[in-house]
């Protein structure tokens, strides 16, 4: 069972490649931001890809992520984010 | 919906070849009940999945999973998607101050009022400032606010783009010609899930007393998607 | 230190999911997009409406990332859109690579006629 995040709350994306449709980009896996916003709930993509319902409904959650915090060596200025749209399973609270 | 269009067909030729010129005549052969569909006669053999997109349009009609009707309603209202309605909900957004409230709490509720139907997807409205300059990408494949912006530019949907400006937004932005300060933030949105992105460009300098529809025409689609700025000449 | 541009051959990275890879400078240019294409799109919106199982967004990117890589570069946008549901409708049932097949060949012949004319 997931747990609910509210804004301003730290989270880790799973460091996980499971096979199948996903929609949390490698790029962020396994890295820490933060929540910017509660996105309502909404049917899993990864279910209804194969067909299926896509209920119970999830959690979907805009991470906010430092791009210096996602890529080593980024060499914009440091407040520059990466903000992405990830579904509650995707995510752990952080530190 | 015509009860004849959802049996199968025979391509027998019921017709008089004689009085019929010859687009008529492979327009007949579509279905009689689907003349308004025309695929482009041109002088070039079509390729592959031009000739892939009109078989499958015609199986699954004659297989009765979806009628002629549907199919040009889907084209219409996917015509009707044009960027010049994010344009001119852009221009309200920088005349009155209460509507572009209304858009940044609750975009599909705000563009409404522009007759905007964005099916599921939920219209979330970002503001470039002084402070903020955001851009907007699909990574995994080209997802796009289609209701208000029409279908994605070549740019927009290539690798190229997908693959760099999460990583490197300040250098593809320069590739559009487009400089952002360093005291400028520039945020990214991956638009993965339900969320679809318009941008509110910054007003240009020099048209404070413009109109609502001569600002419209300077907000451009690639401006809505937070890859240039707008021009007041 | 990581480098910026992460390797294209991780484990786990499906090919289309190319966030933070190097695909070179963006051509700002654009083309005009096609009838057929448009039409593509419409069938797969015609289909894909609350409620229908046939086809759905989810089901046509599942697609496009389930065609091989491949395929995938070898395609543009829209003849990926079109594969995808072409993909996703065969594995439906609703029709057959073969029927698809010869219905392409049968109108391939019927525009030819009208071009000879």
């Amino acid at each position: 069972m997931s747990q609910i995040f509210q804004t301003g709350d730290k989270v880790r994306v799973l460091e996980a490649h499971p096979p199948g449709h996903r929609r949390t980009p490698y790029y962020c896996r396994g890295k820490v931001g933060e929540i910017e916003r509660v996105c309502g709930e909404h049917r899993n993509p990864e279910e209804l890809a194969y067909g299926f319902d896509g209920e119970p409904l999830r959690r979907l959650y805009r991470v906010r992520f430092r791009q210096a915090d996602i890529w080593g060596g980024y060499d914009g200025p440091e407040n520059d984010t990466v903000d992405i749209d990830i579904y509650e399973h995707w995510l752990k609270p952080a530190q | 919906m015509m009860a004849d269009e959802r049996e199968p067909h025979s391509h027998d030729h019921d017709h008089d070849h004689d009085n019929m010129d010859a687009d008529a005549h492979a327009l007949e052969h579509i279905h009689d009940h689907d003349r308004q569909f025309q695929p482009d006669i041109e002088d070039t053999p079509p390729e592959r999945y031009e000739l892939m997109t009109y078989a499958i349009r015609e199986l699954l009609i004659e297989k009765g999973h979806v009628t002629a009707d549907e199919i040009r309603q889907a084209q219409e209202t996917l015509d009707s998607w044009q960027p010049s309605r994010g344009a001119q909900i852009v221009a309200r957004a920088w005349t009155d101050p209460s509507y572009k409230e209304r858009l940044l709490k609750d975009g599909n509720e705000a563009m409404a009022d522009f007759g905007v139907d964005a099916g599921g997807a939920k219209l979330t409205v970002l503001e470039n400032t002084e402070d903020v300059h955001n851009v907007v990408v699909c990574t995994l494949c080209s997802c796009y606010p289609r209701a208000v912006l029409g279908l994605p530019p070549d740019w927009y949907r290539s690798k190229a783009y997908r693959s760099r400006v999460v990583v490197e937004p300040r250098e593809v932005l320069k590739e559009f010609g487009t400089e952002v300060e360093d005291d400028v933030t520039v945020r990214v949105h991956d638009s993965l899930a339900d969320l679809r992105y318009l941008v509110i460009p910054k007003r240009p300098e020099g048209t404070e007393d413009w109109s609502e529809d001569k600002l419209a025409t300077i907000v451009t689609r690639d401006s809505m998607v937070g890859v240039v700025n707008p021009k007041a000449s | 230190m990581a480098e910026k541009f992460t390797s294209a051959n991780e484990p786990g990275r499906g090919y289309h999911d190319i966030g933070g890879l190097d695909y070179g400078p963006v051509d700002p240019e654009t083309t005009e997009i096609k009838p057929w294409e448009k039409l593509s799109i419409a069938i797969g919106n015609s289909m894909g409406g609350q409620g229908r199982k046939i086809v759905n967004t989810d089901m046509g990117r599942r697609a496009r990332e389930g065609m091989g890589e491949e395929m995938y570069n070898a395609l543009d946008y829209f003849e990926r859109t079109t594969e995808s549901t072409k993909i996703t409708l065969v594995e439906q049932g609703l029709f057959t690579e073969e029927e698809l097949e010869a219905r392409m060949k049968e109108i391939e012949s019927r525009l030819a006629e009208v071009r000879a004319q």
